[in-house]
């Protein structure tokens, strides 16, 4: 498993076990709690009166932060225009106590098709400021370069705080897209693992050539300029910062838009989930590595039973010990 | 096996082999006690003999202090940079936390060092002395082995997930 998936793979099992369940005629009492990275919950459950509605709520970090994002069309539209030609789900009007958007979903209209739209919940609803940004984009390329001056700037900085102590910035400009990951590490090991995997992100294009065309990836320690004024330098010195550079080639149609945003929502858990994978590699080679020192520590010890073995062959003898079961010794 | 290497490891195999000439001694200063001399406060001085210290460079040093029935070996592994110290800091955490099986084991090391191990006269009574003696030096190039095979490791997964993380953006 090298690559995480963007959908939610239990929302996808719970949803099309309820959608069999129905078409047999034993409709399923749901009443389900779903974890996601990044402090996200889904709540799975059935409509108290009609069992063939489903009710899929989702409770996300992000949710805040995304709703603040300012642009040309508000969050819910974004949502409701995501899952308009999803049939069978539906935005509910109320979200369910305690979480920030609930979706309502008519079993028997579902089709794998919005199945899978709705196991992609979470990516749709962190991919708004993203979103936003590839419109800013659209708009600031199209307009005419003055002949003398500079391109037009935007001064709209998306902020995302999708952890509690980890933020990531997107920031339109007339070329290109720069998505920032705010980073820190609670663990010692980590940060030394993950300064080892992030100078790898950065070294990777420039080695490998088959990658070229890949996002430029920069790491640093001090905010990068772009967010100069939102972050004091220095604020925080276990803080890095890790920058994508999107250019237009990664963002060209819906398609590639969404592979790109999925692929960077996910970089954070990516990136961590290996420093993980990388640390039980370790912890296994380590337990191999003590076996066989053990082996050879072992060869060190008198074995009494070989002894008596070997001296009974050699002299054709039993060995013979002392009352108290000593060996004799000639 | 590097050129210095070499005469380092001979110095302390036979440092060691020396050293680990261990009678069975009571404790002086406590009735029924028989306790590894270099490890309690020693007001007897000719218990302890004098600590041989072995160094190849700043960051590999073996230091032997030997008394009457124990000897203390205490090795520092090479540290190069932070990846190597966390290395080898976690897997001599990793030797230590299963001292019991390594009998000779000391559960910390001592200050300024990697690794210890304690050998009294009860180990080199069951045990081969010489066989204990091939046990250290194979230990010490064991170590630095495999501590540069890990850090090798952890470089080659980095760079092999970046890659693969931004091959996906390759359209």
């Amino acid at each position: 498993m090298l690559h995480l998936q963007p959908q939610n793979i239990l929302i996808q099992k719970t949803l099309s076990e309820a959608f069999d369940a129905l078409n047999k005629g034993t409709s399923l009492t749901l009443d389900r709690i779903i974890s996601d990275f990044d402090y996200t919950t889904f709540h799975v459950s059935n409509s108290p009166e009609d069992k063939s509605i489903l009710l899929l709520s989702i409770r996300t970090k992000a949710w805040q932060s995304v709703q603040k994002c300012q642009g040309s069309i508000g969050l819910l539209d974004y949502l409701q225009s995501k899952y308009q030609g999803c049939s069978g789900a539906a935005i509910s009007p109320q979200p369910e106590m305690g979480y920030d958007l609930t979706l309502q979903i008519t079993l028997s209209q579902l089709t794998g098709e919005s199945l899978v739209q709705l196991s992609l919940l979470k990516t749709i609803v962190l991919s708004y400021p993203f979103q936003l940004a590839f419109d800013e984009f659209a708009q600031l390329s199209s307009t005419p370069v003055p002949v003398e001056g500079t391109p037009p700037v935007s001064n709209t900085l998306h902020t995302v705080q999708y952890r509690d102590e980890e933020s990531l910035f997107i920031k339109p400009a007339s070329d290109r897209i720069t998505v920032i990951f705010e980073t820190s590490f609670q663990d010692e090991t980590d940060k030394i693992f993950g300064k080892v995997f992030l100078q790898e992100f950065v070294d990777a294009r420039k080695r490998n050539r088959s990658i070229q065309s890949a996002p430029q990836v920069l790491f640093s320690h001090e905010p990068p300029l772009e967010l100069q004024h939102q972050i004091q330098p220095r604020s925080d010195p276990s803080k890095r910062f890790v920058t994508f550079v999107l250019f237009p080639r990664h963002f060209q149609t819906q398609e590639l838009q969404f592979n790109s945003v999925a692929q960077l929502i996910l970089f954070r858990n990516y990136f961590h989930y290996h420093i993980k994978c990388s640390k039980a590699y370790m912890h296994s080679r380590m337990r191999f590595r003590v076996d066989s020192f053990i082996k050879v520590l072992n060869r060190a010890k008198v074995d009494e039973e070989d002894d008596s073995k070997g001296d009974s062959s050699v002299h054709a003898q039993p060995t013979r010990r002392t009352i108290t079961g000593r060996k004799m010794v000639y | 096996m590097s050129q210095s290497l070499r005469p380092y490891l001979t110095a302390v195999r036979y440092s060691l082999e020396a050293a680990l000439t261990l009678s069975n001694f009571s404790s002086q200063e406590v009735e029924r006690h028989n306790r590894p001399e270099v490890e309690v406060p020693n007001t007897s001085a000719e218990l302890l003999l004098q600590p041989i210290h072995i160094s190849r460079n700043e960051n590999e040093q073996v230091l032997i202090e030997s008394s009457v029935n124990s000897v203390r070996v205490s090795i520092k592994v090479k540290q190069a940079d932070e990846i190597e110290q966390i290395l080898v800091h976690k897997f001599t955490r990793f030797l230590e936390q299963r001292a019991e099986s390594f009998y000779i084991l000391r559960r910390s090391p001592m200050p300024g060092f990697s690794i210890s191990f304690l050998i009294t006269n009860k180990h080199t009574e069951t045990m081969k002395t010489g066989k204990l003696v091939d046990f250290i030096i194979e230990f010490m190039e064991e170590v630095d082995k495999e501590i540069s095979e890990m850090k090798l490791f952890l470089n080659a997964r980095a760079r092999f997930v970046a890659e693969a993380y931004l091959d996906q953006f390759v359209y």
